[in-house]
């Protein structure tokens, strides 16, 4: 039974219904959070009786928006490996250093965490076409649980999206458009249509629930350390649904009273130097991101020129005391190849950054020895070849 | 001092939207549903401030802003403009800038980055 009992506006704290269709704050154009009542649930459940569950996302249902279980899409997304990095850790000395290995997720990415969740809530309130502008896993992994639940799904993607992320949304009976820019342009012409036709745009943060399915990797993270959170955690940085999610989950874990430490991991959002609008943002002391003009980065999941999140992003990298990097291409590539020759993990360029970025804090010293440090590599390189 | 901004955008959901949020802060609001209606409101009414759609039903955002910088006008050419799209074409964020556009966001207009970006320009606390 899910805990789930309102949606609240990220600014205004305004609430709204959960059981109708809900998008984003229509006063301040801003995301909705989903809200849970955790009084009660931090005195009826047991946070060790978790981990004799079946693994799997959904094991966590309680903190999940769907009420009848009959709704819920699964392919068996979550539980992801957490992987120790001891080469890469002993050349960096660093020896508590792990990999979140998301690639292990249905459709090869961490999108099938948000996607799931999303489009089972969609199931649940009755919605049957759903539209998402996608950078290419996003779509594939719409277009899989779409397919599961008997929706119908319309895929916006760049033309340069790789070929895994057309073919997959295909093959699972999606509706592929592929158009001539970035993401962004993408969710002004997903945008458009939804509006037109009356379809439901699952696009990142303009409804709720894909970052509630993003928000267990906290909760997955804090059980495998024994309730106590690492120090750093450093995640390739798009939209930034998982890293906004989990920070959620850090919040809700601390109102269960479930967590051993008080002080919460530093969080690191890595970007591409050719699409860096949260790093530039941060630097420069802003609260919200330009436009990112000119976007170009061969991570195709981090060519977002801008997150409709971008100022919980910021607000939370700050409140973490964390901080945000840029990458090159030539340093994503170069990490790619040291994390599968060195840990056997073949990355997504979106999740080499990550490594790319660790070695800048390195040579920075902002990261110690002996701090625990999670790497999230978000999707697997197979998809890029 | 009342400053007064001038909303080009044929949408009018949206244009109340922005209006609500802009007089909330004491700016004076002022609409035009087209672009050669706007550009005749920016001489009658000398607006402190153009917010701009792209997508116009008769000219386009980008020719508004370019007429303005090229009118000769001291005071015209030095409005500022932001420029709000829903960016539904390649390119839009470049094309609004090499207009002469101020700033670019997209829609959905985050209000509290809207008050920011026309606080920027004009301040409420003079």
């Amino acid at each position: 039974m899910t805990y789930l009992s309102h949606l609240q506006c990220s600014d205004c704290g305004r609430h709204f219904n959960a059981s109708e269709i809900q998008t984003y704050c229509p006063d301040c154009q801003a995301p909705l959070f989903a809200c849970y009542d955790l009084d009660a649930a931090r005195f009826k459940l047991d946070r060790d009786e978790f981990r004799r569950r079946l693994p799997g996302m959904w094991r966590w249902h309680e903190f999940l928006p769907v009420s009848n279980p009959e709704n819920i899409l699964t392919l068996g997304e979550g539980d992801a490996p957490l992987l120790r990095a001891p080469r890469l850790g002993a050349e960096l000395n660093l020896p508590n250093l792990y990999v979140k290995d998301e690639g292990r997720n249905p459709t090869g990415s961490f999108k099938a965490r948000g996607l799931s969740a999303a489009i089972s809530k969609a199931k649940e309130l009755g919605i049957e076409k759903v539209i998402i502008p996608t950078a290419g896993n996003a779509g594939g992994a719409m277009a899989a649980y779409a397919a599961r639940g008997g929706l119908q799904a319309y895929i916006f993607m760049p033309n340069n999206t790789p070929n895994a992320n057309v073919e997959e949304s295909r093959i699972a009976g999606a509706t592929v458009i592929q158009i001539d820019g970035l993401i962004s342009e993408a969710a002004g012409m997903a945008g458009e249509k939804a509006r037109a036709e009356g379809w439901f745009d699952v696009s990142t943060f303009k409804e709720p629930y894909r970052a509630e399915g993003k928000k267990i990797m906290g909760y997955e993270l804090a059980e495998a350390f024994e309730w106590r959170l690492p120090d750093v955690i450093i995640y390739p940085t798009g939209g930034g649904t998982g890293l906004v999610g989990m920070w959620k989950a850090f919040d809700e874990m601390e109102k269960l009273g479930w967590l051993e430490n008080k002080t919460r991991p530093r969080m690191v959002a890595v970007q591409a130097e050719g699409c860096a609008p949260v790093v530039k943002a941060f630097e420069s002391g802003a609260s919200f991101c330009d436009f990112w003009i000119g976007a170009t980065t061969i991570a195709s999941g981090l060519r977002v020129p801008k997150s409709f999140a971008d100022q919980i992003i910021l607000k939370y990298l700050h409140e973490s005391q964390g901080t945000a990097v840029a990458v090159s291409d030539d340093l994503i590539i170069a990490a790619q190849h040291r994390l599968a020759a060195l840990e056997g993990i073949f990355a997504a360029p979106e999740g080499a950054a990550t490594l790319a970025g660790l070695e800048i804090l390195v040579e920075q010293g902002w990261v110690k020895p002996e701090e625990t440090i999670i790497l999230f590599n978000t999707g697997t390189g197979l998809k890029y070849i | 001092m009342t400053r007064t901004i001038l909303y080009i955008e044929d949408n009018a959901d949206n244009s109340l939207l922005v209006r609500r949020a802009l007089e909330a802060r004491g700016y004076q609001f002022l609409w035009a549903e087209n672009g050669l209606q706007g550009l005749e409101m920016i001489e009658q009414k000398q607006p402190d401030l153009l917010l701009l759609d792209i997508n116009l039903p008769d000219i386009d955002g980008y020719e508004v802003a370019r007429r303005l910088r090229s009118s000769g006008k001291g005071q015209l050419a030095y409005l500022p403009i932001i420029a709000i799209t829903a960016n539904a074409l390649k390119g839009d964020a470049e094309k609004a800038l090499n207009a002469g556009c101020d700033v670019y966001m997209a829609k959905p207009i985050n209000i509290r980055e809207l008050w920011a970006r026309v606080e920027a320009f004009l301040p409420t606390t003079e």
